[in-house]
């Protein structure tokens, strides 16, 4: 199973990897996982699908707004975790989570729908033939601003179910990928070795210490 | 002796009786779990290999729609009981050993994905710890809490102005827990809330979570509990102890936590029950008059199909039970089957969940150790004091990275952002509070226009909460934090949330107020049940899955009995 891994390939290339959890890879663990969860978990480490579902035109701004949702704003060519194809894939065969709003259309077509309404807003706003066009910082501006609009209307759509819909395919894809584990120090499937160091502070043999365990909130205490 | 001393040796003592007893008389009620293979595999082909199957023209003492909580506890009580049985469920087989597998995004076929529609305020995103498909049910996936409901739950109109009355009360359900939770079975503390009980099996080491809501219980004077969880501390029949993997909610692979598939099924095949899989439910066929269900139609491999029975029983979930009643319409029941006064898909319920985070210095690892870990029902009754009438109970939950990732996005983190605060996750312990949300009758599923790729109408699900509801989330949530920051958390995030849908085909007293009655039986069909969480007048703050398997548990008993004393009367209470 090891030699499927891609060298030198378990960082996620952006400036948030590798910080806290500098030499710790999930994939060390592969041997001690069972072999249908082995299977799955490597399996997204392979080439992925060529894609099906997007157009070019929605491909390149799909792909631009994953990059900014997740941060993976490696230089070109840099390893990432492939969102964009992971996503393609759910929406080619239709894996929905089995619900949607009913002030939105079925997934596949809010999808197409709210990429579309983001090339349309890089063409008002900046006159940009594609969102994928902009600089990583005017994509980021609107972005933010659907995420301002709450419960308000954003092309027809409430943009809350817009950003739901977003960040939940986004997310769902990112922290499939081992390489993501990594950076969070999660160890990743657990059968059939189990636990046996229960409890606050205790870590197994082949759990990593945080090595640099910023509190991400400053200690704000706003609840 | 003192008061609180003598208390707690008649509870040592309670606890000693059910721990030390023998099961022979657990095996021979379900003997399940020494169904089970002991070579190290989950599950055991030859039963399936080896299933009695019927022919559809062949009619059955009982078919039954969907093997879940409900579905599979009916199916193994009858088969055992001597009747033949079918039953049909929309997904297939599951075999853990090579269809489960120990990861989140893996694990995204276990649950029910056909399309649904939510509307109205505060509509209800189904997520996974809905319904289920496959063999087993939500139960499958379920995280494994499985309290009792509280005697207070079944006349919170009468008590509180609030809610509904059961038919039963809970005396009438407390053989029927008990019975359960030996099959299951349940490991857990004392339990000292609603009718104080023990429990077979002792409760589980806790992890990182787990210690915290302990803390945080321990410093504010609260009361909290181990348990209560169907997952094995020790070996029960050939199913072995608990590995404290985590991955509950991703299908038990270890047969540690329990789901009718390991629990209820193999007795059933064993009794010769066929459990037909990949069969979708289309419609309950019933006589020209509507007087008696003959059978149900579904599809299988591309064909349609009528199973004959001389009962029919309806147990597909909250969702899909009122939807197949009102795909079932007829000349006799032009709105719906059994729908004579309105009553299918309405008083729809789903508890609040707010689900509470606390940022804690030291390492908490809350993925280790099965998220159902400690529970706290403190607030469970109606306080006098406060301005809500019912209450809430709080429990561990622990988000493995995709959820905590939804609820980190949640509070507005994306980009960089995001990355930088899920790389903190080791140091979050996480709460999840079970709010008692009101029946109320625009809660409720209807058919949309949609249609699936069946070519039946999907479910529109419309959900908006009253006052009292959005007041008991509010405490909730308060509580939590309050919690958290005792047991020593720098910072707390709060995301709303849902869960455990119940309702929608309510048990009542009389046929205006509901689609059965107490023991299961259609008011408007006699020879037909529903089997399933939709039953539930009200869901008090406890995980549902036991409520609904003890319910069905006595609506068999009294089946079994009825078949003895001839055909059921109509309009007994």
């Amino acid at each position: 199973m090891r030699g499927q891994r891609p060298p030198a390939g378990h960082r996620v290339p952006s400036g948030e990897s590798g910080r806290r959890y500098p030499h710790f890879d999930v994939l060390d663990q592969v041997p001690d996982w069972d072999p249908a969860t082995a299977a799955t978990v490597v399996g997204r480490l392979a080439r992925q699908p060529d894609l099906r579902f997007f157009t070019p035109a929605e491909e390149a701004t799909a792909g631009a707004l994953f990059d900014r949702l997740l941060a993976q704003d490696g230089p070109p060519g840099a390893p990432k975790v492939p969102v964009l194809q992971m996503v393609d894939a759910r929406l080619a065969e239709a894996q929905t989570d089995g619900w949607r709003y009913a002030d939105m259309p079925e997934d596949g077509d809010a999808w197409r729908t709210t990429l579309a309404a983001l090339d349309e807003d890089a063409a008002e706003q900046h006159g940009a033939a594609s969102f994928a066009d902009l600089a990583p910082e005017r994509q980021k501006e609107l972005i933010r601003a659907v995420q301002d609009l709450h419960g308000k209307a954003w092309h027809g759509l409430p943009a809350q179910h817009v950003w739901s819909l977003w960040t939940r395919y986004a997310c769902t894809a990112f922290y499939a990928h081992p390489w993501a584990w990594n950076e969070i120090g999660f160890p990743g499937p657990a059968y059939p070795r189990g636990y046996q160091r229960l409890g606050v502070g205790l870590r197994e043999p082949f759990e990593a210490a945080d090595a640099d365990p910023v509190d991400p909130t400053g200690g704000r205490g706003t609840g | 002796m003192s008061g609180p001393v003598r208390r707690r040796l008649r509870e040592a003592a309670g606890t000693l009786r059910l721990t030390a007893s023998s099961q022979k008389a657990v095996r021979q009620r379900n003997a399940s779990a020494w169904l089970l293979p002991e070579d190290g595999a989950r599950f055991d082909h030859r039963l399936i290999e080896h299933m009695r199957r019927f022919d559809d023209t062949e009619e059955v003492d009982l078919v039954v729609v969907g093997c879940g909580a409900g579905g599979a506890t009916l199916t193994q009580r009858m088969a055992h009981a001597g009747w033949s049985v079918v039953c049909l469920e929309a997904g297939p087989f599951w075999d853990p050993d090579t269809h489960w597998v120990s990861d989140e995004a893996g694990s995204h076929h276990l649950y029910w994905t056909e399309p649904r529609v939510i509307s109205g305020t505060d509509p209800v995103p189904m997520g996974s710890n809905n319904s289920g498909r496959g063999v087993g049910g939500s139960t499958v996936h379920f995280a494994g809490f499985v309290p009792r409901l509280h005697p207070s739950d079944f006349s919170t109109r009468s008590d509180d102005g609030v809610g509904a009355d059961w038919p039963i009360r809970y005396e009438d359900l407390r053989p029927s827990y008990e019975r359960i939770e030996q099959e299951l079975p349940v490991a857990g503390q004392y339990w000292p809330w609603g009718d104080p009980h023990a429990y077979p099996h002792a409760p589980h080491p806790v992890g990182g979570n787990g210690e915290i809501l302990l803390r945080g219980a321990d410093a504010l004077g609260l009361n909290a509990r181990v348990g209560p969880v169907a997952i094995t501390n020790g070996r029960f029949g050939n199913r072995p102890h608990c590995i404290y993997r985590g991955f509950c909610l991703q299908g038990c692979k270890v047969n540690a936590k329990a789901s009718t598939l390991i629990t209820h099924v193999p007795d059933a095949l064993a009794h010769g029950a066929e459990i037909r899989t990949e069969a979708m439910a289309v419609a309950v066929e019933t006589d020209p008059q509507g007087r008696r269900a003959l059978g149900v139609r579904y599809l299988r491999n591309g064909r349609e199909h009528l199973q004959r029975a001389r009962t029919v029983a309806v147990a597909a979930y909250s969702i899909e039970t009122p939807r197949l009643l009102l795909n079932s319409a007829n000349r006799r029941f032009p709105d719906g089957l059994c729908n004579d006064h309105d009553q299918v898909g309405r008083h729809l319920m789903v508890q609040g969940a707010p689900q509470t985070a606390g940022r804690f210095a030291e390492e908490i690892r809350a993925y280790k150790a099965p998220p159902p870990e400690v529970s706290c029902e403190d607030f469970y009754e109606t306080d006098p004091a406060a301005d809500f009438k019912r209450g809430y109970a709080i429990q561990t939950v622990s988000p493995l990275p995709i959820t905590w990732a939804e609820h980190v996005a949640a509070q507005g983190h994306w980009g960089h952002d995001l990355r930088r605060y899920m790389q903190d996750y080791v140091h979050w312990a996480t709460l999840g509070a079970l709010c008692e949300l009101l029946p109320l009758p625009g809660n409720r599923v209807t058919l949309s226009g949609q249609k699936d790729r069946h070519g039946l109408p999907v479910a529109d699900i419309a959900y908006s909460q009253c006052d009292n509801d959005r007041a008991v989330v509010r405490a909730a949530r308060a509580t939590m934090e309050r919690l958290l920051r005792a047991a020593g958390a720098t910072e707390v995030i709060t995301i709303e949330r849902y869960a455990h849908l119940v309702g929608g085909c309510r048990m009542a007293a009389r046929p205006e107020d509901g689609v059965v009655d107490g023991d299961l039986r259609s008011f408007a069909v006699p020879n037909l049940l529903i089997t399933d969480g939709s039953v539930l007048p009200t869901q008090g703050s406890a995980n549902p899955a036991l409520t609904i398997m003890a319910l069905v548990d006595r609506a068999a008993e009294r089946l079994v009995a009825g078949a003895r004393g001839g055909p059921p009367e109509r309009g007994r209470p």
